[in-house]
């Protein structure tokens, strides 16, 4: 059984050796490789030679089945994200759709505010804003908490019609469910340091995100009274005493 | 007629799959199948979205067959099961197996190189007319597979059934 379990994660790594990196993170690596004749996108957790080998097994296990399961959470309450196809919970490895044809909504903000002037680049961010707005008042209300909000989290399908907003969240590694308004305060917190830091000047934009999502959920108001706690006193909560 | 893909992760087995409809012999079939005499996972369409739906589900069962961890005895019932949405055995063969008035079949095979043999066997076995496999579309129920697997409206939404049917499939075994 061990030998056999070794062997395994060799078959999906060497699979994997021959495959494009996308991109690599302190967490995981990305890969795009053809999967069952689709093009599908890859992300392996790889071993961390820092961490005891328990622990850092017990981590990837939990953190490959907790992406997994808010994947297919969001996907039944009809929020965007990419379908799994494969899961291998040996080597820490999920195959999962290519969203083609998409960029970052990092990269659309920033490219949107290189081509024109700071007021009208607002503008026309705006419908953008309150899109991310809607989606993320949904996820949390089916108490889904993403974990990692970051405009590079989330990617814009290029679509004919520019008037229909093709959102579909990623990485769902550090997800949770929970029905905290604390939890889902801190992750509207995450998302503003991490939008703001990525896009300066952008507060209203923001204010506009944050405006779509109480008009867009029931439970709201507990949340945003939880980011105005958290922003006084950041992410962690104090354990002093 | 028939399709074959050879799997990336375990390059040295290949999957093919088979159609076929006016099946006369299913009882027949069913019956071999359950004695061991033909080595094959013989599975009722009327569930079956797409190919890819069997792909992905002959790919999981070689995979738990790797590592040894089937949930079922051999590797064409894991395929079987693993095309359910539920964790119950005897279910996944009721929905997904054939039964004795069944009509049409799909036939899914894996080998190794060099066992070509094994598909003419298989066919000489159906008494039915082989039809491509892209036309599994005309023998399906979709809305008794939305049923089945419990695709909300919601979720219709997002795109397509294949993806929504997959997605159950891969993750259920940790729900």
């Amino acid at each position: 059984m061990e030998v056999n379990k070794k062997e395994e994660s060799m078959a999906v790594s060497g699979f994997l050796l021959k495959e494009r990196v996308l991109r690599q993170g302190a967490e995981a690596r990305v890969y795009r490789a053809s999967f069952l004749g689709r093009s599908s996108v890859v992300k392996e957790r790889f071993s961390k030679k820092y961490r005891h080998p328990v622990l850092d097994r017990r981590l990837s296990d939990r953190r490959t089945l907790q992406e997994v399961r808010c994947i297919l959470r969001c996907r039944r309450a009809g929020i965007p994200t990419p379908a799994v196809y494969f899961v291998d919970y040996t080597s820490h490895c999920i195959f999962m759709e290519d969203i083609v044809d998409s960029v970052t909504v990092r990269d659309h903000i920033a490219s949107t505010q290189r081509r024109s002037d700071p007021s009208s680049a607002l503008e026309q961010l705006v419908p953008l804003a309150a899109k991310v707005g809607r989606v993320l008042a949904q996820m949390h209300q089916e108490d889904v908490v993403h974990g990692d909000l970051t405009t590079s989290n989330m990617l814009l399908r290029k679509s004919q019609d520019p008037a229909e907003l093709g959102l579909v969240l990623i990485d769902f590694g550090l997800s949770s469910v929970s029905a905290l308004p604390e939890d889902k305060g801190v992750d509207l917190y995450v998302l503003e340091k991490a939008f703001l830091s990525t896009h300066p000047n952008t507060e209203r934009l923001f204010q506009e995100l944050l405006n779509s999502y109480v008009a867009s959920s029931k439970k709201s108001s507990p949340v945003i009274k939880k980011l105005d706690e958290v922003r006084l006193r950041g992410r962690k909560r104090s354990m002093v005493g | 007629m028939h399709t074959s893909h050879r799997l990336e992760l375990y390059p040295e087995q290949t999957v093919t799959q088979l159609l076929f409809k006016c099946v006369k012999n299913a009882k027949e079939l069913r019956k071999s199948v359950m004695e061991g005499k033909i080595d094959a996972a013989f599975i009722n369409p009327k569930m079956l979205v797409d190919p890819f739906q069997v792909l992905v589900a002959a790919n999981k069962a070689v995979h738990l067959q790797t590592i040894g961890k089937m949930k079922t005895r051999s590797l064409y019932s894991e395929v079987i099961f693993n095309l359910s949405p539920t964790n119950n055995i005897s279910e996944a063969f009721k929905r997904f197996g054939i039964s004795d008035t069944d009509d049409s079949v799909l036939v899914v095979l894996i080998t190794t190189e060099g066992e070509s043999q094994v598909l003419a066997d298989v066919v000489e076995k159906v008494d039915g007319q082989q039809i491509p496999v892209a036309e599994l579309s005309t023998l399906n129920d979709v809305t008794q597979i939305k049923k089945l697997y419990k695709v909300t409206p919601q979720e219709e939404k997002l795109g397509s059934l294949l993806d929504s049917v997959v997605c159950r499939m891969a993750i259920k075994d940790v729900l």
